[in-house]
């Protein structure tokens, strides 16, 4: 790794409260830092921010066309030959379209690969079913050796990105689309992978939620604070590995649990909550997430608030919990 | 003084001879397994790894060393046996095929010495061994990387994706061999999907393109040794026979994979013939 370089302090306008160009910030340092790192983008340069590191790392740049399934072998590839390869693509096609290529080459192989997936959830929702990644966690997640994180906003995803310079093995980034995911945490809080961050303490209930909810969540708290129920929102940045010690003190010291994602109720947070605490520790719980169905078009705002994804739905689960 | 082309080829037949034999003994150990596409490659094998790929067996991980990867990932029997015999892994290996908890189970590991990835689901060794191939260019590194692929295995469209992204950078450092034997697991592939013209598939698609013998040792030999062109990959569609060495595995579906018992075993074995004794 070559000598520290001068952090650009110029990132956070860049990003403009899109996690997805925070991550293609992120990468400018990472490729300052670790000369064996390298970009794969399969025609996603603008998606991803990433034509700054093209101008800048020429040489490490790849790209492969809207090819899913060639740009995750390919990378597989180069991480073998000691390069740190940084996939940019959309989180609907890089999970489902070549997810055999994740599960083999890159998971099963234990290749040091990173997938930063960008347009997740309903992010491109005018764009209909067919762009909508609402089951990517419930997929990534399932493999061995991946470590999956969902930042909330963009200092997470800034700093969950130069964190994977140091995770030996595969990681699934989820980032957000073309929506402003308005920043929920402290700007001068360190990234640990694998530890929640408590951003509202509160003993009557605990709501954990990842990406874009956190902040919804928090809009809930608030809300909620106002008649009296204390509420205590983590953010679980990290999927998996899981904050175990985080949700079991949740459920230990409060009345229940609401987990909060922009994903199919089947498989992601909620699931993962549930499967912990189903055997270490029963708890009421309430979930929030895409029902189990497609999502129409619509704009992701909207879009949330139909399907039950929002602080207004979030706090009537809270009341229903209590209830 | 180097090893004159008599030598040489008498030396591969003695070692092709042997790594079908070693191929039978790890079907037999396994109770059976994929004898047609593991001896229809053996010696485009044998001369990958006894003469032309620049390798060092005591030490896998080496840098500098060619890569090879087995895309067909269901010949592994072939796999497995060339590593025993080149010397990448310990011989009583062979007699653990399917063996729990074995290293040598149907399809390659990359956790096995020698191994480059885990393939075998099919249509996935062409992309990665174009990233090895474009890890070298990279980093300034001149190992060359070889790819085995099936011909059915050309059906799966992600070895299209490969084949135009590898002309397109050039990648004059990436090799493709088909084993072109023309039998997949249920049939002739011209009664499944035929892949013919298959040598102007690749040369539309960019790649310096061979046709070769892929049991004739000489052929080979010549066919793998220099890039046909300095700034194009190479694709050697390798003329083969399933199952090529004993009668009756040669040329049919049904010894895609099938049941070996001692005495298919012994009989593979008389087909084969012993195995030379080092000559002074």
């Amino acid at each position: 790794m070559s000598a520290a370089t001068p952090v650009q302090d110029d990132w956070r306008a860049r990003a403009a409260n899109q996690t997805r160009l925070a991550f293609g910030q992120a990468l400018l340092e990472i490729g300052a830092r670790e000369s064996r790192s390298v970009v794969v983008s399969v025609d996603t340069q603008d998606l991803l921010g990433i034509r700054p590191w093209i101008e800048r790392f020429r040489d490490r740049f790849v790209e492969l066309g809207i090819a899913e399934q060639n740009a995750i072998g390919v990378a597989s590839g180069l991480a073998t030959t000691g390069l740190r390869p940084y996939v940019c693509a959309y989180a609907p096609f890089i999970t489902a379209r070549s997810m055999e290529q994740v599960r083999n080459d890159v998971a099963y192989a234990n290749q040091r690969v990173v997938i930063g997936a960008a347009a997740s959830g309903i992010s491109l929702g005018v764009a209909g079913g067919t762009h909508h990644a609402l089951e990517d966690l419930a997929l990534m997640r399932s493999f061995p050796n991946m470590t999956v994180i969902v930042p909330a906003d963009v200092t997470e995803a800034y700093r969950a990105t130069l964190a994977t310079l140091e995770i030996d093995g595969p990681v699934y980034l989820r980032l957000g689309g073309r929506v402003e995911e308005p920043p929920v945490g402290d700007p001068g809080a360190p990234f640990r992978l694998g530890r929640a961050v408590q951003l509202r303490a509160g003993d009557d209930l605990a709501v954990i939620a990842c990406g874009a909810l956190v902040e919804p969540a928090l809009r809930a708290a608030d809300a909620l604070k106002q008649e009296g129920i204390g509420v205590r929102v983590l953010n679980m940045h990290t999927i998996k590995p899981l904050d175990r010690d985080a949700i079991l003190k949740a459920a230990a010291e409060t009345r229940g649990i609401v987990t909060a994602e922009e994903h199919r109720l089947a498989g992601g947070l909620g699931g993962a909550v549930a499967e912990l605490l189903a055997l270490e520790r029963p708890t009421r719980m309430r979930m929030i997430g895409m029902p189990d169905e497609f999502a129409c078009v619509g704009p992701t705002l909207p879009l949330r608030a139909r399907y039950g994804m929002s602080a207004e739905a979030i706090a009537a689960a809270c009341r229903e919990l209590l209830a | 003084m180097s090893e004159t082309r008599d030598r040489l080829l008498a030396r591969l037949e003695a070692e092709a001879r042997q790594l079908r034999r070693n191929i039978w003994r790890a079907l037999r150990a396994g109770g059976g397994g994929h004898a047609g596409g593991s001896s229809s490659a053996a010696d485009i094998l044998t001369v990958l790894y006894f003469h032309r790929m620049r390798i060092r067996p005591a030490e896998p991980e080496w840098p500098e060393r060619d890569r090879f990867v087995l895309s067909k990932g269901h010949a592994n029997a072939a796999l497995g046996a060339v590593l025993a015999q080149a010397g990448f892994i310990d011989d009583a290996i062979l007699d653990r095929f399917y063996g729990f908890e074995s290293p040598f189970g149907m399809h390659p590991d990359i956790k096995v010495a020698g191994v480059e990835m885990c393939t075998g689901a099919l249509g996935h060794g062409l992309a990665v061994a174009m990233g090895m191939a474009l890890g070298a260019r990279i980093q300034k590194q001149d190992f060359h990387t070889f790819v085995m692929l099936g011909d059915a295995e050309l059906h799966e469209g992600s070895n299209w994706e490969a084949a135009m992204a590898a002309a397109h950078f050039g990648l004059a450092n990436l090799t493709a061999i088909v084993d072109f034997n023309k039998i997949g697991q249920s049939g002739r592939l011209d009664e499944l999907i035929g892949v013919e013209p298959l040598a102007d598939k690749w040369r539309a698609f960019g790649w310096a393109v061979r046709e070769i013998d892929g049991h004739d040792l000489g052929e080979v030999v010549d066919a793998l040794a220099t890039p046909l062109d300095p700034q194009r990959p190479t694709a050697l569609i390798a003329h083969t026979v399933k199952g090529k060495g004993v009668s009756f595995a040669e040329d049919t579906y049904v010894w895609h994979s099938n049941s070996v018992n001692d005495e298919v075993y012994a009989r593979a074995l008389g087909e084969l013939g012993e195995p030379e004794r080092s000559k002074p």
